[in-house]
């Protein structure tokens, strides 16, 4: 079968390493050029044929999940807000003013492990956003004042989120899985808490000087450049900036021992049906989080017999998927499905669990398990053509691990995943004591969990 | 310049075929493939709106005379290939995306689809019905803002072929049958009305297949109806359409424009609108006002086109050329009175919230650019701004394809390197000129969805011109200066020519 020789090949057939650094075989096809400056701080070069355009990734590893102190949800991604409010160098109005003549496209975004500052542009402006981009890491200054301000923004953040059912869901879903890890809220952190944000000057600077050291913190260039180059911009402007001293403990997460239940009562709304199991922490050590991304693909894809069925002869229900955020901590992992009609709720729960239970009992065949390592990987090369999602993909390994080299072990630990594997790891994660059952439908949630009758 | 273009050659198709192509040859391994018909919804019957999306998006889901879906989804499944529709008012487009490992194979799964689509009468109901809970309740539900959006479109081209939502109406979709999607397909998917593109690593050989194969597809040209005249309003009409316990009032405004990215106007008007309100982005006017000095809401915008999917891209993405546009202000949620009320007992008994406040302050600023022009350091520092930022519009091959397909709807060669190239030469002059001639506030189209206890006294307030003080917290009222404060007191009366507020329940919407 020549699907299976494409598979066994694929890792040639993307690796095309740099002359000047031999690189490891693997899915990435371009040399990863790392250096770590003394302070710690780690420099990452990717050289890309993007005639005059360059990425420039900041990755600081905080996100809502080292949010652990109480009244404090949401921070990390405030704190997002106020990297934008100036320095005594670059004034936010001044800073407004360089940003916009570099023509750059820049912003950032926060997430649970992780906050990432990007600005993709015009190459010649590297040197400029070095500059920029150290002054306010290193420097960043704003008034009380503009603090204060800056928090109505967050409020207007989450009112445009939360009118969607399905962010009400996700966060009341966060909220019911996990008891005492901080993925118990979402990035944007409780309603409560962002309305107490503007009292919280002090904490905000000690927020800064606890996170945003070079230790936390890891450059990502992609683009028209050179190593060399990026390097010495690093070391010019980046190089003085002191280490820290900050860690933390995070809450681990009890053991889960029963179903749990997150319901949206919303009328004149599709149905939906979302069961969330506790999965695992993201390491290329393991093989459990690449054997549930193959099982997420494989047995609730277009091409599994459940899609076939539920999406396209019977139609009863009109969108079905399934996987796992990747996720320092463990965090969990889903299938999704969206229902013609609230009536039909406990049987494509029924489908879905028997789908799950005999990945627990019978090997998945070979030829599939082939086809959907094949899938993943062509999936992720396809999506590897320009500066911006090269470096975002990057960005990913470097907030999980530590190391954006781990792509390539991360990506070959797919092939890594047998039959015995798949049935092993649906054993392990897919039960039904670390459940959390999430639903939306008109009725309420005690007649939907009476409906659904998952512990009988 | 625009450099990414340096490095491409550009070649025009051999005559042997009547359809025009755009190649961008390079060794990306990944290729794209769009082919782009020039239909849309406005070529929609009346009573059957949303048949064009409808028969795109069932060409995208359904099998050929060879397959049936499941089997193209079982075949491309290792390939990780995929393809889609993408219909908007003037015009349909598919993309398909392969690795050029699987090129050959790929092409000969799909190219059925295109030729001969099978309409299952299952896929067909499948896809209708998708569409139609879409229509009545996902875009009333899922976000206020694109709910905003779509009721605004409705209500400034009502009595056009614009009128209607892509996705249609409900008793629009209710109408449709699988026979009107055949016809449909055969009338408006023909040889001579499609555009084909393709970026990345393929041979000559297999591009002339494609061109052949088009070339089997009917051969008429299909009469495209007439758009309609789109008219200017009499004054300023607001449709507020409430919802219960909204913590926010999503608002979106328009007013038609006769420029589109062909007019000598237009690129003038590009700096205009960057300076007042360019799309996610914090130094420009309407966001540093709003947003930035008063902290109500997450961002604030103007637009002289149509931005696909604003709430979720950054960057444009490309497929809806438009011969009617409309100068647009997209004011993010502000906070309603029962959201400002829960959590400041100091603003206890308000009983509208930022809305009309929000409202006044953009239209003040519309004008007074309109009135005052951009000063000669606003001008330099946007016109610098936007001929590097253009060049990001077209980093991948895939948008590279996207806008030059966009660029010949227009009648012209390479959208983005001729607008920098145009910005260049543009004065200062040029562009207040502009702004003087196409910036007004006296006549437009309001929609605000809003909270159920906001409605009447935001329809009172704002049918009265009554005056609007900006409601702070106590927190943030102590952290302002007093600038804000003295434009604050003026924009609270800012008059606005209010001419008619309607209140509007969801559920009258597109029908």
């Amino acid at each position: 079968m020549n699907r299976i020789l494409i598979v066994l090949t694929l890792g040639l057939l993307f690796a095309c390493g740099g002359k000047e650094e031999p690189k490891e075989e693997g899915v990435f096809p371009y040399p990863i050029q790392q250096t770590m400056l003394d302070n710690g701080l780690n420099v990452v070069t990717v050289p890309f044929n993007s005639p005059g355009i360059a990425a420039f990734y900041i990755v600081v590893r905080v996100g809502s999940r080292n949010e652990i102190e109480e009244g404090k949800t949401g921070f990390a991604h405030f704190f997002e807000h106020m990297m934008f409010r100036g320095t005594d160098k670059y004034p936010k109005e001044k800073y407004g003013e360089v940003l916009k003549s570099i023509g750059a496209a820049a912003n950032a975004n926060t997430w649970f492990d992780r906050t990432v500052y990007h600005m993709t542009g015009n190459a010649e402006m590297l040197d400029k956003m070095f500059e920029l981009e150290a002054d306010r890491f290193m420097n960043l200054n704003y008034s009380e004042a503009d603090f204060k301000v800056e928090a109505g923004a967050v409020k207007g953040e989450y009112t445009k989120n939360f009118s969607s059912p399905y962010m009400k869901l996700y966060e009341k879903t966060y909220n019911t899985a996990f008891t005492e890890h901080t993925y118990s809220h979402t990035t944007i952190g409780f309603w409560e808490d962002v309305v107490d944000m503007p009292n919280q000057y002090e904490y905000s600077l000690q927020f800064f000087d606890r996170w945003y050291r070079p230790e936390y913190c890891t450059i990502i260039v992609v683009g028209d450049v050179t190593q060399e180059k990026v390097n010495t911009l690093a070391r010019e402007y980046f190089g003085e900036w002191e280490p820290g001293s900050y860690t933390q403990q995070i809450p681990v997460e009890p053991e889960q021992t029963e179903t749990r239940y997150a319901h949206i009562q919303e009328e004149n709304f599709p149905p939906v049906l979302s069961l969330n199991y506790k999965g695992v922490a993201y390491s290329v050590e393991n093989l459990d989080m690449a054997a549930l991304d193959v099982i997420g693909t494989l047995a609730f894809s277009e091409r599994s017999p459940i899609y076939k069925k539920l999406v396209e002869e019977e139609r009863i229900v009109r969108e079905l998927s399934a996987g796992g955020y990747n996720t320092v901590d463990p965090g969990l992992w889903s299938v999704d499905a969206v229902l013609v009609k609230k009536e039909d709720l406990t049987k494509v729960k029924n489908e879905i669990v028997s789908v799950l239970e005999k990945l627990k009992t019978e090997p998945v065949d070979s030829l599939t398990l082939a086809q959907t390592k094949s899938h993943l990987k062509y999936g992720y090369a396809m999506t590897l053509d320009n500066p911006d999602a090269i470096a975002n993909s990057l960005a990913w390994f470097t907030w999980l691990t530590g190391d954006p080299a781990d792509v390539n072990p991360g990506y070959a630990n797919y092939d890594k995943v047998t039959p015995e594997i798949i049935m092993e790891v649906a054993n392990k994660y897919l039960v039904d004591d670390k459940l959390t059952v999430a639903t939306i439908s008109p009725d309420e949630q005690v007649e939907v969990i009476e409906e659904l009758n998952f512990d009988r | 310049m625009n450099r990414l273009f340096i490095l491409i050659t550009f070649l025009t198709s051999s005559a042997v075929f009547a359809q025009d192509v755009i190649e961008l040859p390079s060794s990306s391994t990944k290729v794209i493939v769009k082919l782009a018909f020039k239909n849309g919804s406005m070529c929609d019957p009346v009573g059957k709106e949303g048949l064009t999306n409808l028969t795109a998006s069932l060409i995208a889901e359904t099998g050929s005379d060879q397959y049936t879906k499941s089997e193209i989804n079982d075949l491309l499944y290792p390939m990780a290939a995929n393809y889609s529709s993408f219909t908007d008012k003037e015009m349909t487009t598919f993309t398909f995306a392969v690795h050029s490992d699987f090129l050959e194979e790929f092409y000969d799964i799909i190219r059925g689809v295109i030729l001969n689509p099978s309409f299952a009468q299952s896929d067909f109901e499948r896809i209708k019905s998708n569409l139609e809970v879409y229509v009545k309740e996902i875009i009333k539900a899922n976000s206020d803002e694109d709910f905003s959006k779509m009721a605004l479109e409705e209500q400034l081209f009502e009595g056009t072929r614009y009128a209607h939502m892509k996705e249609g109406t409900i008793s629009g979709l209710a109408s449709i049958t699988r026979e009107d999607v055949v016809a449909h397909y055969k009338k408006y998917f023909t040889s001579k009305n499609v555009l084909i593109g393709i970026a990345g690593k393929y041979d000559q050989r297999f591009l002339d297949k494609i061109k052949s194969d088009i070339n089997q597809l009917p051969g008429q040209m299909p009469d495209l109806p007439k758009l309609g005249k789109v008219e200017m309003p009499d004054g300023i009409e607001v449709q507020l359409i409430p919802k219960p316990n909204n913590l926010g009032t999503a608002i979106y405004t328009g007013y038609p424009i006769d420029i589109d990215r062909s007019s000598p106007d237009w690129p003038a008007m590009l700096v205009v609108n960057s300076y007042l309100g360019e799309h996610r982005k914090s130094y420009s006017k309407l966001y540093k006002l709003i947003r930035e000095q008063r902290s109500m809401n997450y961002g604030d915008y103007t637009y002289i086109e149509w931005y696909e999917a604003g709430g979720n891209n950054q960057l444009p993405l490309t497929g809806f050329p438009r011969s009617q546009n409309y100068f647009a202000i997209w004011i993010r949620p502000v906070q309603t009175a029962i959201s400002l009320t829960s959590q400041y007992p100091e603003l206890a008994g308000i009983k509208i919230g930022h809305a009309h406040f929000a409202m006044r302050m953009a239209l003040n600023e519309v004008e007074r650019v309109k009135k005052e022009g951009l000063t000669k350091e606003e001008f330099d520092l946007t016109r610098q701004f936007l001929m590097s930022y253009m060049n990001l519009f077209v980093q991948t091959p895939g948008k590279q394809l996207g806008f030059l397909m966009d660029s010949k709807f227009y009648g012209m060669e390479n959208y983005i390197s001729k607008m920098t190239n145009a910005i260049s030469k543009l004065t200062l002059e040029d562009v207040n000129k502009a702004a003087a001639k196409y910036l007004q506030v006296d006549n437009m189209y309001i929609t605000m969805i809003t909270d159920q206890a906001e409605a009447q006294p935001l329809k009172q307030s704002l049918l009265t011109n009554a005056v609007s003080p900006m409601s702070y917290s106590n927190v943030v009222r102590e952290s302002l200066g007093e600038e804000i404060f003295e434009l604050d007191k003026k924009v609270e009366s800012y008059s606005m020519n209010v001419k008619k507020v309607e209140i509007l329940e969801p559920k009258v919407l597109f029908k």
